[in-house]
């Protein structure tokens, strides 16, 4: 039994001090580097709420694409090969499948690249 | 700066300068640059053409320089080049060598203000009209591309190849190949590039990293463009895409130029020296490209820090961006929640 608060409750509370009470106490060219300590601590608590259950979701589809059973990371392999080969231009289920694997690495990386269209499709330009 | 090393300085300046003396007051290194060293030289100079007192940056390899990125002397060439034709550079002053600093380094003039994309972002002030220098933009960058192959100056330039695009497409796949995970987005994107690349039918020099954070200004407008490390020969269009992509526009997504003004102003500013008028669907395909080829550095960055050669935060969080140049990619292509 872990104690209570967990890392990742640890990792939030601890960005607050950082950007609320340090932050605006820091000389300027140092502000840059509380920004970033920032920004590493949210990415870490996004991974520890998230734990495991993404890379599983995202490899029992890929698992289904492809049909076949692997790690995660062959069947990425995989898929990116056969994207590269040119079989996959048309298909809808991998464009699906892109899209969510790809939407759930921005929000633990980058969330705030998802604002205003979060997990929507906005095309702009040629699409194919 | 050791004392020897500055010693040595002030004798190769006032030698080169004609002068009878040079007093170097203040020496400080400039941060930013993991592959160069800056060093921002104030000196007093007597006599000669360049006497009292001089600003100066001091360019170097820093003291761990790998890259693949052009030596100094090249970079000299090219920001002499770049001068010849009128286009607004820091002034190149003097080629050293290692014997004078212990490594290869180069003087320039020190423009006025500041290349910080921040500043830009936060201070509306800064630059003067910014429709104005966002079209000045664009009329640097097509006196930029008036510079062709073949170059007596520049032939340690690579020769420009056929398709700039699908030579790019191959290299990204190159790195893809031999690093250690996949990322099949990624190469959707390229997948896309090959299957869209255009026909180049003119090569230029294209600076090749011109963007919002590489070019100075101040209060009236434009300083400097900076970094010219990766110019080549290449497709005009690919300045005009990395200028506008949309992952260098620092949050303000609705200025497409940079982040900083309009599409047409840069496009205007573009045209009215070039004689060329500029599609915006061709341009489009160099902004996918952009996305590319800075998630690709993006991973190249990040695996500094990775393999343990080079611990840094920074350089850890820049592997954090390529999620987010991933699904702008897919926007880009037309891949939605399908």
């Amino acid at each position: 039994m872990r104690e209570r608060p967990d890392g990742a409750d640890l990792l939030a509370i601890a960005r607050e001090v950082l950007r609320k009470e340090l932050l605006p106490l820091l000389p300027e060219d140092k502000a840059y580097g509380a920004l970033m300590i920032a920004n590493a601590m949210g990415i870490a608590e996004r991974q520890l709420r998230n734990g495991t259950e993404p890379q599983e979701a995202e490899r029992q589809a890929l698992s289904t694409l492809l049909q076949r059973d692997g790690e995660l990371m062959a069947l990425n392999r995989e898929l990116a090969a056969r994207i590269r080969q040119g079989v996959l231009d048309d298909s809808a289920e991998a464009r699906g499948l892109l899209w969510e694997a790809t939407v759930q690495r921005v929000r633990e990386s980058a969330p705030k690249a998802l604002a205003g269209g979060a997990g929507g499709s906005r095309t702009r330009g040629e699409g194919r | 700066m050791q004392d020897a090393q500055r010693t040595a300085l002030e004798r190769f300046l006032a030698e080169r300068s004609g002068a009878r003396a040079v007093r170097i007051d203040d020496a400080r290194l400039l941060s930013g640059g993991a592959i160069q060293e800056n060093w921002l030289l104030k000196a007093t100079v007597t006599g000669g053409a360049h006497d009292g007192v001089l600003e100066c940056v001091l360019r170097a390899d820093a003291p761990s320089g790998v890259s693949v990125s052009h030596s100094r002397a090249r970079e000299f060439a090219l920001l002499q080049e770049a001068l010849r034709v009128g286009v607004t550079v820091p002034e190149p002053l003097w080629l050293g060598d290692t014997a004078v600093f212990g490594r290869d380094f180069f003087v320039m003039r020190k423009a006025r203000g500041t290349a910080a994309a921040h500043r830009l972002m936060k201070e509306p002030g800064l630059g003067g009209d910014r429709e104005r220098l966002t079209e000045r933009i664009g009329e640097e960058m097509a006196r930029l591309h008036t510079l062709r192959p073949p170059s007596e100056r520049l032939s340690f330039l690579p020769p420009p190849v056929r398709s700039p695009a699908l030579k790019g497409v191959e290299e990204f796949r190159a790195f893809l190949d031999g690093h250690h995970t996949p990322f099949p987005a990624l190469e959707w994107g390229i997948r896309w590039l090959e299957l869209h690349a255009p026909r180049t039918r003119e090569w230029v020099l294209a600076h090749r990293d011109f963007r919002t954070g590489n070019y100075m200004v101040d209060e009236a407008g434009l300083t400097a463009v900076l970094d010219w490390e990766f110019a080549a020969w290449s497709d005009p269009l690919e300045d005009l895409g990395w200028f506008c992509a949309r992952c260098w526009r620092f949050g303000q997504f609705d200025k497409e130029a940079g982040g900083i003004g309009s599409r047409e102003a840069l496009f205007r500013g573009y045209e009215r020296v070039s004689g060329l008028r500029l599609e915006r669907e061709a341009v489009f395909y160099w902004e996918v490209y952009a996305h590319v080829r800075w998630a690709v550095i993006a991973l190249q960055q990040g695996e500094r820090h990775v393999s343990g050669q080079e611990p840094s935060l920074e350089l850890a969080l820049t592997a954090h961006i390529v999620p987010e140049l991933e699904l702008e990619l897919l926007r880009m292509t037309g891949v939605g929640n399908a």
